[in-house]
C-alpha cells in the first residue's frame, strides 16, 4: 500500500513540472478554499489555515471560489480527486453551498466551515460563524455614541447578493432605528469596493452636504468614503466600518476613520484546522456544530493592538 | 345623476349584505402570524414572551450570587465562578455571562440617553462597582447569553438567534423597565437581580436586569 502510494506519488511528481519538489513522505492534505484574496480579510483566513495545516504536517491545496457557486462546486470537486482529509471552507453562499457540502460528505471528506454558516446542520463537521450581527450592533452603539444620538447619516451597504451585506445592515439598524434623532438621508450599495466607495459619498456629499457621519458594510468602502470626504474638505463627518482591516487601522491612528469592528479572520481558519487535526486523527467532532465568533470593537484606544486580524495583548 | 349613483349604491350595498349573511367570516392572520408562517414558525418574540415569566426570571433569580462574591469568585477561581454562577455557548468564543444579583446606591443615573444606565455604588465606598441597564435602548444580549436551555445550535442561523436575543430585551422593557421612574433616582438604594458578559479590563460590569427594584 505504502509502496503503492509512493510510486503514485513518483508518477505524480513526473507528470507536474520537475522543478516541483515534492516531499519524500505522502502527507495528508487539507483544502482551504474561500473567495478571492483581493480582500484581506479572506486572504488572512486562508494564510491564518495554511500556516496551522503546515505546523500539524498537512500539504496544503490553497484555492478561491470568487462567490461563484458553481466554481465552489468544481473546487469541491477538485478537493475530492486530490484525495483531502479535510476541506476548510468559507462558503459561497448559504443555502447554494449546502449541496456542495453534501458531496464531499458523500465522499467521506469532512468539512470545516468559517466566517458563514450554511442554512443546514449535520452536513459539515463545524461551522464557525463570524458573528456578523453582533459586531455590527457593536459597530452601530459606536457609531450612536459618535454622533450623540442624533443627526443625518449616509448607509453604504455591501454586494446586495451578499448574505452578510445583509446581516450586517440589518445590525446596524435594529440599534440606529431605536434612536428617533438619527436620520438616514441615503443608503447606497457601494459593492464592497473602495473605488465605489469613493465615488458613490462624492454623489451622495453633493446632495447631502449636511451629513454628520457614514456608516459603511466594510472597512474597503469606509477607506473609500474617508477619502472622498478628506477630499472635499469634510474632516467632520465620523466613518465607521467594519472587518478590522491594518489600514482602517492605520486611519484611525490618523484621525481619520473612527471606529471598525474586527472579525477574528485569522484565529478562526486556525481554530478550523485544530478541529479538523482532531477530527483526522481521533474522529472525534467538536461538542458543538454550530460555533459564533464574536467581533471586538476597534477604536482609537485599541487599534494600536491591531494586526492582521488580530488584537495582540 | 347623482340621486341614481345613491340608489344604486345602496341597492348594492343591501345585496351585498343580503349575500354576506350567507357567509362565514374567516379572521384574516395578523401581520405577526403570517410572518410566522412564512419563517417556518419561527416567532422569537412569542418564544421569549413565553420562556420570560416561567423560565427566564426563576432561573437568574437562583442562579444569581450577590455581585461581590460573584466578582471575588471570577478573579480566585475562574472555572468555579463559570460553573457555579456562568453560562456560555459550547464552542466558539464568546465571553462567561454570570448571573448576579446587586443592592446598593444609585450615584449616577444616566437617563438622557436612550441606552440609559444607573452607575451602582456595592460595597459603600462611593464609587460605582456595578453599571445597571434600564434602557428603553439595551445593549448586547445578556439575558440570552445566561440561559443554559437555549442554544445557538437550536437556530437555523445567527440572524435568528440574533432577534431570539432581540425579543428577550424587548420583554425587559415591556414589563419591567416601562414602569421604573426615570427622575431623581440618584442616591435611591436599588435592587435588582440579572446578568453580565466578564467586562473587558477597566470597564465597569454591565448587568442587563431582569428584576428592578428602587427604594428611597
Amino acid at each position: 500500500m505504502k509502496l503503492a502510494r509512493r510510486l503514485t506519488l513518483a508518477a505524480f511528481a513526473g507528470v507536474l513540472a520537475l522543478g516541483t519538489a515534492m516531499p519524500s513522505y505522502a502527507a495528508d492534505l487539507i483544502a482551504i478554499i474561500t473567495p478571492s484574496h483581493d480582500n484581506p480579510f479572506f486572504k488572512a483566513e486562508a494564510v491564518g489555515a495554511e500556516a496551522k495545516a503546515k505546523e500539524l504536517g498537512y500539504e496544503t491545496l490553497v484555492l478561491v471560489h470568487d462567490d461563484d457557486a458553481n466554481k465552489q462546486s468544481q473546487l469541491i470537486d477538485t478537493a475530492i480527486g486530490r484525495g483531502a482529509k479535510a476541506i476548510i471552507l468559507d462558503n459561497a453562499g448559504s443555502e447554494a453551498s449546502i449541496a456542495a457540502v453534501q458531496k464531499a460528505k458523500d465522499a467521506k471528506i469532512p468539512s470545516f466551515l468559517i466566517d458563514r454558516e450554511i442554512n443546514a446542520t449535520g452536513v459539515a463537521v463545524s461551522q464557525i460563524v463570524s458573528n456578523n450581527y453582533q459586531g455590527a450592533q457593536l459597530g452601530a452603539e459606536e457609531f450612536v455614541k459618535l454622533m450623540g444620538e442624533k443627526g443625518n447619516y449616509v448607509e453604504l451597504l455591501g454586494r446586495e447578493a451578499d448574505l452578510n451585506a445583509g446581516i450586517r445592515s440589518k445590525g446596524y439598524h435594529d440599534i440606529i432605528d431605536e434612536y428617533p434623532d438619527l436620520k438616514m438621508v441615503a443608503q447606497q450599495s457601494a459593492n464592497w469596493s473602495q473605488t465605489e466607495g469613493y465615488s458613490k459619498m462624492e454623489t451622495i456629499l453633493q446632495a447631502n452636504p449636511d451629513i454628520k457621519g457614514v456608516i459603511a458594510g466594510n472597512d474597503t468602502m469606509a477607506m473609500g468614503a474617508i477619502a472622498a470626504l478628506q477630499a472635499a474638505g469634510r474632516k467632520d463627518v465620523i466613518v465607521v466600518g467594519f472587518d478590522g482591516s491594518n489600514d482602517v487601522r492605520d486611519s484611525i491612528k490618523a484621525g481619520g476613520i473612527k471606529a471598525t469592528v474586527m472579525q477574528p479572520a485569522y484565529a478562526q481558519a486556525q481554530m478550523a484546522v485544530e478541529q479538523a487535526d482532531a477530527y483526522i486523527k481521533t474522529g472525534k467532532a467538536p461538542a458543538e456544530e454550530k460555533q459564533l465568533m464574536d467581533c471586538v470593537l476597534i477604536n482609537a484606544d485599541n487599534a494600536d493592538k491591531l494586526e492582521t486580524f488580530a488584537l495582540k495583548d | 345623476m347623482p340621486r341614481f349613483t345613491a340608489a344604486a349604491a345602496l341597492c348594492l350595498a343591501s345585496a351585498t349584505l343580503m349575500v354576506l349573511a350567507g357567509c362565514k367570516i374567516i379572521k384574516t392572520p395578523t401581520a405577526e402570524e403570517a410572518a410566522e408562517a412564512a419563517s417556518d414558525g419561527f416567532n422569537p418574540e412569542r418564544q421569549a414572551t413565553e420562556l420570560w415569566t416561567p423560565k427566564v426570571v426563576p432561573y437568574l433569580t437562583s442562579k444569581a450570587g450577590p455581585y461581590a462574591e460573584v466578582a471575588a469568585l471570577i478573579a480566585s477561581d475562574p472555572d468555579a465562578a463559570a460553573a457555579k454562577y456562568g453560562h456560555k455557548e459550547k464552542e466558539g468564543n464568546a465571553p462567561w455571562t454570570y448571573a448576579a444579583n446587586i443592592s446598593g446606591t444609585v450615584i449616577k443615573a444616566e437617563t438622557t440617553s436612550r441606552a440609559g444606565y444607573l452607575d451602582t455604588d456595592i460595597d459603600g465606598d462611593g464609587k460605582a462597582d456595578v453599571r445597571v441597564q434600564i434602557g428603553p435602548v439595551i445593549k448586547g444580549t445578556a439575558i440570552r447569553d445566561s440561559l443554559d436551555f437555549v442554544s445557538f445550535n437550536q437556530f437555523k442561523n445567527q440572524i435568528q438567534w440574533a432577534e431570539f436575543g432581540k425579543a428577550f430585551n424587548a420583554d425587559l422593557n415591556s414589563q419591567v423597565l416601562q414602569a421604573l421612574p426615570r427622575e431623581g433616582l440618584e442616591g435611591k438604594t436599588i435592587e435588582a437581580v440579572g446578568a453580565y458578559p466578564l467586562p473587558a479590563k477597566g470597564q465597569l460590569p454591565l448587568l442587563t436586569p431582569v428584576n428592578v427594584a428602587i427604594g428611597g
